[in-house]
């Protein structure tokens, strides 16, 4: 079964349709690629996908089971994961404290329980605190445990948010161009990072505008034109197509 | 230092009865809530815990837990529809919550003692009742904060998108929030009922309100201790420096305005993220070396 | 009996709009809820009272007095307490908090000045003269309160929709950024804003002075709470909305007094405000965009 299934999804906002009629699906162990030029609607299949929007037609199963119109929260805890565009960390907050905010969706312990304080309550978040510290090493930044997130640099901010969405322990996984602004190098070590998650059983939904990088990765890829899907399939036959071509070229 | 204490009891049982209703304007902020019910629970509250000592003469912690329970209704109530709003109108919303209770405390006359209020409420708190009850408060707030309710509030505070991206029911926590500032709205009003041998329904109003919003905005709006920080700060300062007693408005308001603007997070709050922020730059130097 | 009533509910109620217009205006260009506008209005019911007692001024010029007090004093409450905040990007939050701060000081500065008293136009300031029409009296006062009120709302109103002045100044509540882009200066729009708001604060400080016949330091709390009650059933941010909600107010108002009770009428207008907010949160005539909770639409 696919883990995610879009049929026939659109979006309008006022006039302005975003997403058009568009109908794919994401399978576990792969990774999808979404590209488009800019104002395509990438980021809107996206917020779609996560309860952020509610299409205007359409439907959305994750699993088979029909999520079109739940609300965001709601679909966070069936097992859907995003990063942002443009990164939205807790500032402030130490970087571990925003990878331990990922395990919400886990907590057992009751409001009661958290109130008073109980052995429990304080077990489970040591227990997170500890599975954060684990994330942390395998992403290499282990050391900037305790600095708050905003001091980071902007790959690593992205890798923080990027740890945050995999606490969650998520069956279907959205990255927002993860590797916009990175350099070659950086963006090849966290292509790594995905293709391994992937290996795991994971469905990666990945959006992105650098082309080297999608063609080393994905094993399907979708092109998005003005809300329209213009081309579907293997990433070098799609690369191939005409119309695919004269979208990047603005024909 | 005790000997100061003792020689002003009185004032520190006020610094820690303001610093249980600061309290209840921390837990919603820091929820990311805009509410200004506060002073409208601490009413609700004061009067439940005065009208159970003066009709039936139920003892100290009947009338205490009546009055925290009471307020945790109200603050229910309040919430189930609120929770929805956003921030501004939250805000209107909680102040016409506010007038409406003190209004109604002007109109039930044969409850409440309409504008003559109520009077000869006996003096059933003490210095010791007031610590005691202020540690419990801090444990609960402590421990809250160290597990999941505190980091769901802080999350929501600082990104409400983040907060649902991660599965967390916004409104849910926000009605917690508001329900948790009732419990200790009310809790404070009634130690002011049983501290001040009298009430009046306007002693619930604007400048209640607006010293419970200071000590949070000066002491710190993250931090456990920020509230009673302000609490302290704000009560001592008019007796320590006697020539400012006479514009305790326009002091309050000058530190407001400079701690929003040039402290925002308050004394407690800069401080421990000052200190956070070395303490980390400490331990990368040596994981480096 | 009832159209006398209704005839004060309606002067009551112009009195309660000439306060929240200002209010409003600042909400619709900034989107801050200036919680200094009572001690903005206060201060300009000072300004008129002290250009009457102690400089002996005529009404007319105490009034114009009053009003470029008023927009002095608010473009200072701007320029020290919100300012600061909109140069860092501050919240909504970080607002209602200076300028109840700055209304503090402001507050405290009418008491030490007033020391503490109730103060009164003398009498005879205003000519005391009263018509009657049809069984229903009406003082040149009343008369007088509509009219003003009714004139600087449409002045206002024209101000915005008719000047280029006007079309900086929506453009700017739109979108800031883009109407910098445009070459327009919002720093210098929100000055302007800041003063019509204080001048109108403090034409409604006078007309409410003589009205009731008081000034005095905390003359602007209460109109300040009824402010939010006209500015929720106008929609926040409308100018004509205000007006509306003010009247409405006021006839509401008053026969809620004449025909149950005083005290209760305040539990019954905030609980209107309150379920206004809960049904239709942006106002029963407002169709200002207000984005809902967690960005889901
Ligand atoms: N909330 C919204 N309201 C109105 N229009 C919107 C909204 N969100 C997106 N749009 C419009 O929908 C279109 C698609 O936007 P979207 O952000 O999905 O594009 P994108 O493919 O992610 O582009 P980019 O590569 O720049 O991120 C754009 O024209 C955009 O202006
Ligand atoms: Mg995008």
């Amino acid at each position: 079964m696919s883990a995610l299934e879009l049929c026939n999804l659109s979006r309008q906002f006022d006039g302005l349709t975003a997403v058009d009629d568009v109908s794919f699906s994401v399978n576990p162990g792969k990774i999808t690629g979404l590209i488009g030029p800019n104002g395509a609607g990438k980021t809107t299949v996206v917020n779609l996908i996560s309860g952020f929007l509610l299409p205007t037609r359409g439907c959305i199963h994750l699993y088979g089971e029909d999520i079109s119109r739940i609300e965001p929260a709601h679909v966070a805890r069936k097992g859907i994961a995003r990063t942002f565009q443009n990164i939205r960390l807790l500032k402030e907050a130490s970087v571990l404290d925003n990878v331990v905010s990922g395990f919400h969706r886990h907590e057992r312990s009751s409001w009661w329980s958290s109130l008073f304080g109980t052995p429990a309550a304080r077990q489970e978040t040591s227990e997170f605190r500890e599975q954060a510290a684990e994330l942390l090493s395998r992403f290499n930044m282990l050391q900037f445990a305790n600095l708050p997130a905003g001091n980071l640099s902007y790959g690593h901010q992205r890798r923080v948010e990027m740890m945050r969405a995999l606490a969650t322990q998520p069956r279907l996984l959205l990255l927002d161009e993860p590797v916009a602004g990175m350099n070659d190098r950086e963006a090849d070590a966290l292509g790594e990072i995905f293709k391994r998650l992937a290996k795991d059983g994971l469905a990666i939904l990945l959006i992105e505008h650098n082309m080297r990088f999608v063609m080393s990765l994905c094993e399907e890829l979708h092109v998005l034109d003005a809300g329209r899907l213009i081309a579907s399939g293997e990433p070098y036959a799609v690369r191939a197509q005409a119309a695919v071509v004269a979208a990047y070229l603005g024909g | 230092m005790s000997n100061f204490i003792l020689g002003h009891l009185s004032l520190f049982e006020l610094v820690l009865v303001c610093s249980i209703l600061g309290y209840s304007q921390y837990i919603v902020l820091r929820a990311g809530v805009f509410s200004m019910a506060t002073a409208g629970f601490a009413s609700i509250g004061a009067y439940t815990a005065a009208l159970l000592s003066v009709r039936i003469d139920s003892p100290l912690w009947v009338g205490l837990l009546a009055a925290a329970t009471i307020g945790a209704l109200a603050g229910a109530i309040l919430a189930w529809p609120l929770a929805r709003l956003r921030g501004v109108f939250q805000a209107i919303a909680t102040l016409a919550f506010v007038q409406i209770v003190i209004s109604i405390g002007l109109y039930w006359e044969s409850m409440t003692g309409g504008a003559l209020g109520l009077n000869g409420i006996p003096k059933l708190v003490h210095f010791g009742h007031l610590l005691l009850v202020m540690s419990m408060v801090l444990y609960v707030l402590i421990t809250l904060s160290r597990t999941g309710i505190g980091r769901a509030f802080d999350i929501i505070r600082q990104d409400e998108t983040v907060a649902v991206s991660l599965g967390i029911s916004v409104v849910k926590y926000q009605r917690l929030a508001f329900v948790l500032s009732g419990v200790l709205g009310g809790l404070g009003g009634g130690l002011m009922a049983y501290r001040n041998y009298s009430l009046v329904p306007e002693d619930f109003g604007f400048p209640l309100l607006i010293s419970a919003l200071s000590f949070v905005v000066l002491g710190g709006r993250i931090a456990v201790f920020g509230p009673l920080v302000g609490a302290l700060i704000l009560t001592l300062l008019p007796e320590l420096a006697r020539p400012l007693a006479d514009y305790r408005l326009a002091v309050n308001g000058v530190l407001m305005l400079l701690a929003i603007i040039y402290w925002p997070y308050g004394v407690v709050d800069t401080l421990s993220l000052h200190w956070r922020q070395r303490r980390a730059v400490r331990t990368q130097v040596e994981a480096r070396s | 009996m009832l159209a006398q009533q209704l005839l004060n509910g309606l002067v009551t109620g112009s009195t309660y709009a000439l306060f929240a217009l200002g209010f409003t205006l600042v909400f619709g260009v900034l989107h801050v809820l200036n919680l200094a506008h009572g001690a903005i209005f206060m201060a300009g019911a000072f300004a008129g009272l002290y250009a009457v007692t102690a400089a002996e001024l005529p009404l007319y010029l105490a009034f114009l007095i009053a009003m470029l007090s008023g927009g002095l004093v608010s473009v200072a409450v701007d320029w020290l307490a919100l300012r600061p905040l909109r140069q860092r990007g501050s919240s909504e939050f970080a607002a209602i908090i200076s300028s109840l701060g700055i209304a503090q000081v402001l507050m405290s500065a009418g008491q030490a000045i007033s020391q503490t008293q109730i103060m009164r136009f003398p009498f005879g300031t205003f000519p005391v003269v009263i018509y009657e029409f049809w069984g229903v009296r009406i003082s040149l006062l009343q008369a007088a309160i509509l009219g003003l009120s009714l004139l600087l709302a449409f002045t206002l109103l024209l101000f915005l929709f008719r000047t280029d002045f006007g079309r900086r100044v929506r453009a700017v509540a739109i979108s800031e950024r883009t109407s910098s882009l445009l070459g327009i200066r919002p720093n210098i729009v929100y000055f302007q804003t800041f003063f019509i708001s204080g001048a109108l604060a403090g034409a409604a400080g006078v007309i409410i002075g003589l009205a009731f016949n008081s000034v005095h330091f905390l003359m602007g709390e209460p109109f300040l709470l009824k402010a939010f009650v006209v500015i929720v059933l106008g929609g926040l941010g409308s100018i004509g909305g205000a007006l509306i909600g003010g009247v409405m107010l006021g006839l509401i108002q008053t026969i809620a007094v004449s025909y149950l009770s005083s005290s209760l009428s305040d539990a019954i207008i905030y609980s209107l405000l309150f379920c206004i907010l809960l049904i239709r949160p942006t106002g029963l005539f407002g169709k200002l965009h207000i984005e809902t909770r967690v960005v889901r639409s």
